[in-house]
């Protein structure tokens, strides 16, 4: 009898151990994206507050509206050249600090870290200032005699969403160097003794060693971002709100515009949002076949 | 590199940077922390930094407190469905927060929590990051010690929070850290969930402050100081915690 009612007791108790997650799992995990799906079906009228069920018009609508192609464009081109870029620069970074190259090592690193856990929204900020008219950058290029933005990087068709995309990359560049550093530090010392007693250069070891010994992690790191950048939202948010005419709309800022500045739209946005969970699910699908390589 | 964070504290201390169209003008022009007082007087920031830190303490202490209640439950006890369990966690994980953002804000529509902290603290308190922390942790922590108190004759409970809790203090700090940091920055959710300024956290009172007709800059940068500065010291302090957790946390994603 006791030992029953001890065994039941700790059940109970184990029951109480997870059921924090069980709670949150469910109320705003699960139930959400559920309900995401439904919405995508619907037309939802904001003033009555009335939802109607619609079929599959949402996505149908989705698929004829130039505007959504636009950001869908919008967001593989952000993709294309901040990914590979960001790679480039990053796995350079860390070479540098791993083959101790440069000294001050500790403060180098952490100063190629800070933006990374700095707000976005302050990043943002700072440069949306650093690109207006009368910014920092404007003032370098005046000084240099090179021509200079009139209405401003971010007022401007061709260079809003490049100036947004060089933000980003100088942004992550010190995160994703931390993840190559730590993939670094397993690769044999010996490797690189050997090589350089045979002559080779800072780029040989680079390209010969380096590369090839960290394939994993460098996938690895190139899924994580590809995935990230797919969602860029908040700069685009507070640096240019999408615009000038829809250059740097990118998909999850059309999501949010439809949902919530626009009337009657939820439902169409909540079509938008599942093609991009869809989209995301099977860069995801990659990005676990990798890992299980791993 | 870090230039741009430079360039906040220095527009943030000058009256009116906007006004300079050189470089060498703006150095040298009068510093004031004349912007820091104004951002906190009239513009409401003292009122954003404390929903801020309300908002980071509590969801960090329910991380610290959940996570570790479910990443115990799954490295040391055994249940029915603990395989469906384990992989809800793995699961959600891609499930990007922006395909839930219409639906949560319904959710909190529904519930009247717009404009409340319930809606910005608690759809939070647990993550799947913070208990495959404790997980791994755990899984390198023999179990006699909890044996041994068992066979004293130790409640459950009082194994959890006496030797349990204490034993992983050093991942828990890492954890602690890592979702203080995270909240402190949170923009979407708290963007989307009020639209009061008593609710405001830094972040979002930043955002719309630049909406405003013409943008002060003095106080714009000195408001971004005051987010931006809790951080850059908190990571001076504790940079090799959250290194750490930021690997640890890359990996297990």
């Amino acid at each position: 009898m006791k030992i029953v009612n001890y065994y039941r007791k700790e059940n109970i108790n184990t029951f109480l151990l997870i059921l924090p997650w069980i709670v949150v799992l469910f109320l705003f995990w699960l139930y959400p994206l559920i309900y995401a799906g439904y919405l995508s079906l619907t037309k939802y009228k904001t003033l009555t507050n009335q939802t109607t069920f619609i079929g599959f018009q949402n996505y149908i609508r989705m698929f004829q509206d130039e505007l959504f192609w636009k950001s869908l464009w919008n967001t593989v081109y952000f993709s294309i050249i901040t990914v590979p870029v960001t790679l480039i620069i990053s796995l350079i970074l860390a070479e540098l600090v791993n083959n101790k190259i440069t000294r001050f090592k500790n403060f180098f690193q952490s100063s190629y870290f800070l933006p990374s856990i700095t707000s976005l929204v302050v990043i943002s900020l700072i440069f949306t200032n650093l690109y207006s008219p009368s910014g920092y950058i404007n003032m370098l290029l005046r000084y240099l005699h090179i021509h200079t933005s009139a209405r401003g990087f971010l007022l401007s068709k061709s260079t809003a969403l490049n100036s947004i995309i060089a933000m980003d990359i100088w942004l992550s560049v010190g995160y994703y160097m931390v993840l190559l550093l730590a993939g670094m530090q397993t690769i044999s010392q010996d490797l690189y003794d050997n090589a350089k007693l045979s002559g080779a250069n800072f780029w040989q070891q680079f390209i010969y060693i380096t590369i090839p010994n960290l394939r994993n992690t460098i996938a690895f790191v190139l899924m994580i971002d590809l995935i990230k950048s797919f969602q860029v939202f908040i700069e685009i948010l507070v640096m240019t709100k999408g615009g000038p005419l829809y250059s740097t709309t990118t998909m999850v800022y059309y999501i949010f515009e439809n949902a919530f500045n626009k009337e009657d739209l939820m439902g169409y946005a909540s079509a938008i949002a599942y093609f991009l969970f869809f989209l995301l699910l099977i860069l995801s699908f990659f990005q676990i076949k990798l890992a299980d390589k791993k | 590199m870090i230039f741009p964070m430079f360039w906040m504290l220095l527009l943030s201390l000058k009256e009116y940077p906007e006004r300079y169209s050189n470089f060498i003008h703006l150095i040298i022009s009068k510093f004031t922390l004349l912007n820091y007082k104004d951002a906190l007087k009239s513009d409401s920031f003292d009122i954003y930094f404390f929903n801020s830190l309300l908002v980071a303490v509590f969801v960090t202490l329910g991380n610290v407190l959940f996570c570790m209640m479910v990443g115990y439950a799954l490295a040391r006890k055994n249940f029915k469905g603990k395989a469906i369990f384990t992989s809800s966690i793995l699961g959600v994980l891609i499930i990007p927060s922006h395909v839930i953002m219409i639906p949560l804000y319904r959710l909190m529509v529904k519930l009247s929590w717009i404009n409340t902290y319930w809606s910005l603290i608690l759809p939070w308190v647990v993550t799947p990051f913070g208990i495959f922390l404790v997980w791994q942790y755990l899984k390198s922590v023999p179990i006699e010690l909890e044996e041994a108190a068992r066979i004293d004759g130790a409640s459950f409970w009082k194994i959890f929070f006496l030797i349990i809790i204490p034993v992983s203090r050093p991942i828990l700090t890492v954890l602690g850290i890592y979702t203080f940091l995270g909240n402190w920055n949170s923009f979407l959710f708290p963007f989307l969930f009020t639209n009061s300024e008593s609710y405001r956290t830094l972040p979002v009172g930043l955002t719309f402050y630049l909406g405003k007709q013409s943008i002060d800059w003095g106080h714009l940068m000195a408001g971004s100081s005051i987010s931006a500065l809790p951080i850059i010291i908190l990571f001076l302090i504790f940079q090799k915690q959250i290194i750490k957790g930021l690997i640890a946390g890359s990996l297990k994603e």
